[in-house]
């Protein structure tokens, strides 16, 4: 049920990402922007990683930057990295390039489930993040906007559907996706700095995955259906985890009596 | 010496900021070019508002500016509508920007020797003559700021003020080919790498210079005397100081 609502919201957001240019082509204004930074009306929305690189590299701050940002940090404070697996376009990708190894019969990359793998993980990304935060110190522009996957997609959806052609930019992105076939999930779990940035709002009291019931029927069928190959019964806190609630979804405790849910 | 400016050559001009082109815009508002790079995170929100498709996404041809937006007036140039500067999410474009006489987009300047309406007049006076002479005066006719921006000197020179600000739509429909009036784009890099403009304006500063320093006699002098119009004050060289207050007489 849980992946039907998901798979639901991450269609209308990939759709919407080629209909929002559209109706700025007809001069339907309400929402105009992309994944780095949208507005809905007057309500401004940003991506947070984008704003705090163009505060540190100008060392300025206004109000626009300033409003923009409490949207985004209000909905990772209450319901967890949401954004990541409800709507990032790049994660809609991936997950279709999993369904298409399932039905190409490739052999599954996916690493076997190991209890040092996500503090190795955590380790990585956030090292990445730092240094590219430095680097984008030492350069003095936006320089990991460059890398950012949902942005690249969605503006480069506005070039096609206004302009009619691609930019460079979208070979950076069929890079990833060839990889995706052979690394499996690699950028979302150890690289994507936007997605690490915003599990740093992660906040203890809001949704999380928690196991309920005390004792389970332990198939570890949760462990197994685990995108970001954590134990959902154990590591709810880690900041790995995006909500994405396949766990929930596979549980088989769940139909008889609730075993995994998302709590606050 | 020679390592210690390559060295501050090197480390001093940040590549990623400040690379300069002619004909080349920020969209209207933007802030100096330096700080426009700190600030656009790229989200291409002023593309997708822009109704006449004049804002474009840069390409790798533009090395770092990738994903920064560009007006490249030769293609298609700025018409003012003025939707762009108020929805920048982080000021790289002045976000209260409204009145379209107040952009600062760049500078227009017309290149004497290719544009229809001076080789006319120079045709006319004899100077040159290829028997193709044209009227043309697209510029004039289709500025917005017509007689602020650009006015017609003897009715048929057009001049470019300063009150220009930059739209370039001028270069996107100068009939020449290659196009006769150039925009340099205001805020990028400084006075001494900037382009065509720049470098042209102090190339004839020097020139007028260097003619001043010669020494006119006989009839060229006469000749000279008497084309001299009351309303214009003589530049003559002296060789003794001009006094400019009669105080201290």
């Amino acid at each position: 049920m849980i992946k039907k609502y998901r798979k639901v919201i991450q269609s209308i957001i990939f759709v919407g990402m080629f209909v929002v240019p559209l109706l700025n082509i007809l001069e339907i204004y309400f929402i105009k922007g992309t994944f780095y930074s949208i507005d809905i009306g007057d309500i401004g929305i940003a991506d947070p990683l984008a704003i705090f690189q163009a505060i540190i590299s100008s060392r300025h701050i206004n109000t626009t930057m300033f409003i923009s940002v409490i949207l985004p940090i209000l909905l990772i404070l209450l319901l967890g990295r949401v954004w990541c697996s409800w709507g990032c376009p790049y994660y809609f990708i991936v997950e279709g390039i999993d369904y298409l190894k399932k039905k190409l019969k490739i052999k599954n990359s996916k690493p076997s489930y190991d209890e040092r793998l996500p503090h190795k993980t955590n380790f990585i990304r956030y090292g990445f993040l730092i240094i590219g935060i430095l680097f984008m110190g030492i350069s003095g522009i936006p320089l990991l906007n460059l890398i950012s996957a949902p942005g690249i997609i969605s503006s480069q959806a506005l070039v096609l559907v206004k302009f009619h052609y691609l930019t460079f930019e979208i070979f950076f992105i069929l890079i990833l996706i060839i990889l995706e076939f052979f690394y499996f999930r690699f950028w979302c779990r150890y690289f994507c700095p936007q997605g690490t940035f915003l599990s740093l709002f992660r906040w203890k009291k809001g949704l999380k995955v928690v196991k309920v019931k005390d004792d389970c029927s332990n198939c570890l069928s949760c462990i197994r259906a685990c995108p970001m190959l954590l134990n959902p019964m154990r590591e709810a806190d880690n900041s790995l985890c995006h909500n994405c609630g396949d766990c929930i979804e596979v549980c088989p405790d769940n139909k008889k009596v609730d075993t995994l849910k998302f709590r606050m | 010496m020679s390592i210690k400016k390559f060295l501050q050559d090197f480390l001093n001009k940040n590549p990623f900021k400040g690379f300069y082109q002619v004909d080349r815009l920020r969209p209207p508002g933007a802030v100096e070019e330096k700080k426009f790079m700190e600030l656009c995170i790229r989200c291409a929100r002023c593309i997708e508002v822009c109704p006449y498709d004049s804002i474009k996404r840069a390409d790798l041809f533009e090395k770092m500016q990738i994903g920064t937006p560009y007006i490249f007036a030769r293609d298609r140039a700025c018409y003012l509508c003025m939707k762009c500067p108020s929805v920048c999410p982080t000021g790289a474009l002045d976000n209260n920007l409204v009145d379209a006489e107040k952009v600062k987009m760049g500078i227009a300047h017309i290149d004497q020797n290719r544009c229809l309406n001076y080789l006319y007049v120079k045709e006319e006076e004899g100077v040159i003559s290829t028997g193709r002479a044209q009227i043309c005066s697209t510029c004039y006719n289709v500025c917005p700021l017509q007689d602020k921006a650009i006015i017609m000197e003897k009715y048929i020179l057009p001049v470019i003020t300063e009150k220009c600000v930059g739209c370039g739509i001028c270069v996107e429909k100068c009939p020449t080919e290659p196009k006769s009036v150039y925009i340099t784009p205001s805020g990028m890099g400084n006075k001494d790498t900037a382009g065509f403009y720049y470098q042209r304006s102090k190339m004839s500063f020097k020139k007028s210079e260097e003619i001043t320093d010669d020494y006119l006699k006989g009839d060229k002098l006469l000749q000279k005397k008497q084309n001299i119009q009351g309303e214009d004050k003589p530049k003559f060289k002296n060789n003794f100081k001009v006094q400019e207050k009669i105080e201290g007489w």
